[in-house]
């Protein structure tokens, strides 16, 4: 889930080249659907840039020179995407605010996961009474209004990377739990289950060793979503000037982009590749996601 | 009067780069006040059938031949002039209307929706009045003509299907096995409404079912369909028997049928179900389709594919080397 | 609708209402311990004054009766004071809240008018070309950060090209009459409008094209074309009308979701409404605006999904029943 957009898309493009869900990686599954393509293909390139590019392009991070033909400058052969407001070199900011930009959103996916998707199999495993409690707080939460209750954390625990993830991936975890739990809440009537169960399983052995290989792909899929949408809530909380103000984002990026002036001065090369940057990422992970949730659910929508 | 003349329709389906024939070079006609009868297992090709006559086919699907409708061509017509026909010249009732009616619609606003299209100058309060006769004459009570399709019960659903698709006053009416979702009960009653019905108003019906026992009481003739072609065709009271008269059924799968549904009222038998299941029909067939699951069969019906030939010179027709004399 | 149903939805509302007050005092009161050493820390107190105001705010009493001063005030409408405005809290909203109220409304209006447009359009002709390219700039739209797209239509509109203003709500420095004053307003919503629709045309588009999808292969619409009705009327009064459930859901949902995108829009373009007004307060750590405008779009949020609630029994006649 993210501040400004929705959780997921119900997508369906024409044109689908549905493998069978046999024992295929995923990676080829999704090279196989012409969206999955085009989104591993933004993935990777953005990542390789992002990972690799810093090391390759080692430009003097900090060319300091405050005088005014050193400040705002338009894109040239020294500086490939011009001067930030301080004459910084903003090519290799982008680099660098790839970095934060991914840090951030894996980290707070990674939490909102494992929140997530452990309270969906707790609640759909054990259904009853803890099921109920479970799913009122979900609902809860659902409905609490993401990008202000985000910046209430924020202004209140303070601005640093782990802080942003913190507050982003507690925030982001209520989808994922519907989904797994609604997913849980059949498998666990499966003659599988009910064997193993009879056989004197744990419920601790049953959840991990038979049901959550079998959820696993969906929150695989849900996990990518949520990436994408956490990169968004990531740039959107920093642009409000709540992110790591040492750990430069994207979204940080375009914050001073804002607060500077640089708008008015009409420095778009400042404005531009941060957010493509994060358009493209976003793009790609979303991409990649709903063709994933496509492949694992064959008989979604529409395939009658 | 001929209602219905379909000749050498076929209908193929395309999925992705291959092609799948689903009903190939068959030909029935319906005569006005006549109830034809079109029975097969599931996938037979009995309703692509149906729903090739008022041009229902999915975009897929393309169909070849002709099917005439009271003279008019059906096939290669354009949906605007499909539209003129539909409904009023001939109706088709779905399988289970569970959701064959609008869940958000009234169903009389459902029935009067073909009365305003069809025929737009008619006052609304005779376009009223014209509902509740035909929720009467199907035996729903007209108070019930503002209910939504889900206050009903399986069969009333039904009931109103019927109604809905007399409005027009259509010379033909196919209907798509009618019965399959209700229980006995509600069958039993649908099918002596459709009886009386088309008696009554002298409508042609197509009735497609897999169930014999609905034809054999409904029906005058019967055409029996396995994996897309006709193999049997003839008066239901010579091939299923009807009343005192014995069944004669010519051809090994119609008897097949007839064995897996053995009659309420006639000689007690264990029902004994046909084993196997139809041939794939995107691979090429050379002889005669039913012959791996044919307890009779020769070496001829592997190599050459039986025509519809006469059983004993008369309207009973049968597709088998069996028959006429072609072995021994 | 029976009575007793809608007074166990209104009974279940206020509880959720309870419980985001709730919410909203642990957020505020509890989590970063002390308020006043808050307000100290950002500069707003000198420490003669601090003794004072724990006082005056209750905070020398015990957490309990803390919260039940909290409800009190609640119910009595008094939402605070602001340190920056040096004005109460409940003053500084009401002009706030209206301007968002007139740009989220104009905004949902075009959102939904083409999202569910393009989304019909698309999902009539599935698997079309138009289908994809519909469905293909909806996922290129959504991936779009609402604050950027802001800045890019800065850009066009404003600073390449003058074409339209690009901050606040009027023109100072001019009085208009009151129809020039209409047009102006109008000229300046016009921005922050397009940039909050087309980055939520997607949700709608793409809602409405699967549920129309889903909607196209029931048994319903063959019937509706053996009738030999014409194609658009099967496609609106059959297959749209069927299709409009899931479409509430959706607006319910993205309430939710644009209030944040209203924040980023109305800080990009100065639009004086209440998602500047918290950006500010976040600015400037004016903790009693925050915390009044965090339960204030809790409660609207809250307010309209009982509303979609509502709507969606009407829309479907098989959920009456129960």
């Amino acid at each position: 889930m993210s501040l400004d957009k929705r959780p997921s898309l119900p997508v369906e493009p024409g044109e689908d080249t549905m493998q069978p869900s046999s024992r295929i990686p995923w990676w080829r599954a999704v090279w196989g659907d012409r969206m999955g393509r085009v989104g591993l293909v933004l993935v990777v390139v953005v990542l390789a840039l992002v990972v690799v590019g810093p090391m390759i392009f080692p430009f003097a991070a900090s060319s300091f020179g405050l005088s005014a033909d050193s400040i705002l400058q338009p894109p040239s052969g020294g500086h490939w995407l011009g001067t930030d407001e301080l004459g910084r070199d903003v090519f290799r900011q982008v680099l660098v605010g790839g970095q934060i930009s991914l840090l951030v959103g894996l980290s707070a996916t990674a939490i909102a996961m494992v929140v997530g998707a452990g309270l969906g199999l707790v609640s759909g495993y054990y259904a009853g009474w803890r099921d109920n409690v479970l799913m009122r707080i979900t609902d809860f939460f659902l409905v609490l209004p993401t990008l202000p209750l985000i910046i209430a954390l924020a202004a209140l625990l303070g601005q640093s990377v782990v802080i942003t993830s913190l507050v982003i991936g507690l925030t982001s975890w209520p989808q994922t739990t519907r989904i797994i739990r609604s997913q849980v809440l059949s498998l666990r009537e499966r003659p599988l289950v009910l064997r193993v169960r009879s056989l004197g399983a744990t419920d601790r052995r049953t959840i991990w060793v038979h049901i959550f290989p079998n959820v696993s792909p969906l929150i695989f899929a849900n996990l990518v979503l949520v990436l994408a949408g956490a990169i968004l809530s990531e740039a959107s909380l920093a642009f409000l000037g709540l992110g790591d103000p040492v750990h430069v984002s994207w979204g940080t990026m375009l914050h001073f982009a804002f607060t500077s002036g640089a708008m008015s001065r009409g420095a778009w090369w400042y404005v531009l590749p941060p957010g493509i940057g994060i358009v493209i990422l976003v793009l790609g992970f979303s991409l990649v996601g709903h063709s994933l949730d496509r492949i694992l659910n064959p008989q979604s929508r529409g395939a009658r | 009067m001929t209602l219905l003349e379909i000749k050498d329709l076929c209908v193929d389906y395309t999925v992705g780069a291959d092609s799948l024939r689903a009903v190939d070079q068959v030909s029935i006609s319906v005569a006005a006040g006549e109830a034809v009868g079109i029975a097969g297992e599931s996938g037979c090709g009995k309703t692509t059938l149906g729903l090739a006559v008022p041009g229902l086919l999915p975009a897929n699907a393309t169909p070849t031949g002709s099917v005439q409708l009271l003279g008019e061509e059906m096939i290669g017509r354009s949906e605007d002039d499909l539209n003129e026909l539909r409904w009023t010249k001939v109706s088709f009732i779905f399988q289970g209307a569970m959701n064959a009616l609008n869940p958000v619609h009234r169903i009389d606003r459902q029935i009067l929706e073909p009365i305003r299209t069809h025929e737009p100058n008619t006052a609304s309060a005779a376009a009223k009045e014209r509902v509740s006769q035909l929720l009467e004459l199907v035996g729903v009570s007209p108070s019930r003509a503002r209910s939504f399709p889900h206050e009903f019960s399986g069969g009333m659903r039904q009931r109103v299907m019927i109604a809905m698709a007399l409005a027009c006053r259509p010379s033909l009416l196919i209907a798509d096995e009618p019965t399959t979702a209700l229980d006995v009960i509600s069958q039993s009653q649908i099918l002596s409404l459709l009886g009386d019905l088309q008696r009554e108003q002298q409508l042609g019906l197509l009735l497609i079912s897999h169930d014999l026992a609905a034809i054999r009481r409904t029906c005058d003739r019967v055409v029996v369909m396995y994996a897309g072609v006709v193999v049997e065709t003839g008066p239901t009271a010579v091939i299923l028997g009807r009343g005192t008269e014995k069944r004669t059924a010519a051809h090994p799968y119609t008897q097949a049928l007839i064995k897996a549904h053995p009659d309420l009222a006639g000689e007690r038998v264990l029902a004994q179900a046909l084993p196997g299941h139809p041939p794939d029909l995107s691979i090429p067939i050379k002889g005669c389709r039913f012959y791996d699951r044919c307890s009779v069969r020769k070496s001829i019906c592997h190599e050459v594919a039986p025509t519809l030939r006469p059983v004993a010179g008369t309207a009973h027709l049968a597709a088998c080397h069996l028959v006429g004399g072609d072995v021994t | 609708m029976s009575v007793r149903y809608l007074a166990r939805k209104v009974f279940s509302l206020a509880v959720t209402l309870y419980a985001v007050a709730s919410f909203n005092f642990l957020l505020f009161h509890v989590l970063p311990g002390n308020p006043v050493r808050l307000m100290a820390r950002a500069g707003h107190l000198d420490p003669a004054a601090v003794a004072q105001l724990k006082q005056l705010f209750g905070l020398d009493r015990s957490l309990p009766i803390q919260y039940l001063i909290y409800l009190r005030d609640l119910i009595q409408g008094n939402l605070g004071f602001s340190y920056v405005y040096r004005q109460p809290v409940t003053t500084v909203l009401g002009p706030a809240i209206r301007n968002t109220v007139l740009l989220l409304g104009t905004a949902t209006l075009l959102t939904i008018v083409v999202g569910v447009g393009l989304g019909v359009i698309a999902g009539a002709r599935a698997n079309s070309r138009t289908d994809t390219s519909v469905v293909v700039s909806s996922l290129v739209l959504w991936s779009l950060p609402t604050f950027w797209t802001g800045m890019i239509l800065i850009f066009i509109c404003g600073v390449w090209f003058h074409l339209l203003p690009i901050s606040g709500i009027n023109t100072l420095g001019y009085s208009f009459t009151s129809l020039g004053h209409l047009v102006d307003l109008g000229k300046h919503l016009i921005l922050p409008t397009l940039t909050l629709a087309l980055v939520n045309v997607a949700e709608f588009a793409l809602i409405t094209r699967s549920s129309l999808v889903d909607v196209m292969s029931e048994d319903y619409m063959v019937t509706a074309r053996a009738k030999g009705l014409r194609r658009r009327v099967i496609v609106w009064r059959h297959g749209v009308r069927n299709a409009l459930l899931p479409i509430v859901t959706a607006t319910a949902l993205y309430m939710g979701l644009v209030l944040g995108g209203a924040i980023q829009v109305e800080a990009v373009f100065s639009w004086p409404g209440m998602g500047l007004l918290s950006y500010k307060a976040v600015l400037s750590r004016d903790y009693p605006v925050l915390e009044a405008s965090f339960l204030i779009f809790a409660v609207a949020v809250i307010i309209m999904n009982f509303a979609s609630d509502l709507l969606y029994r009407a829309l479907d006649p098989r959920v009456r029943q129960s």
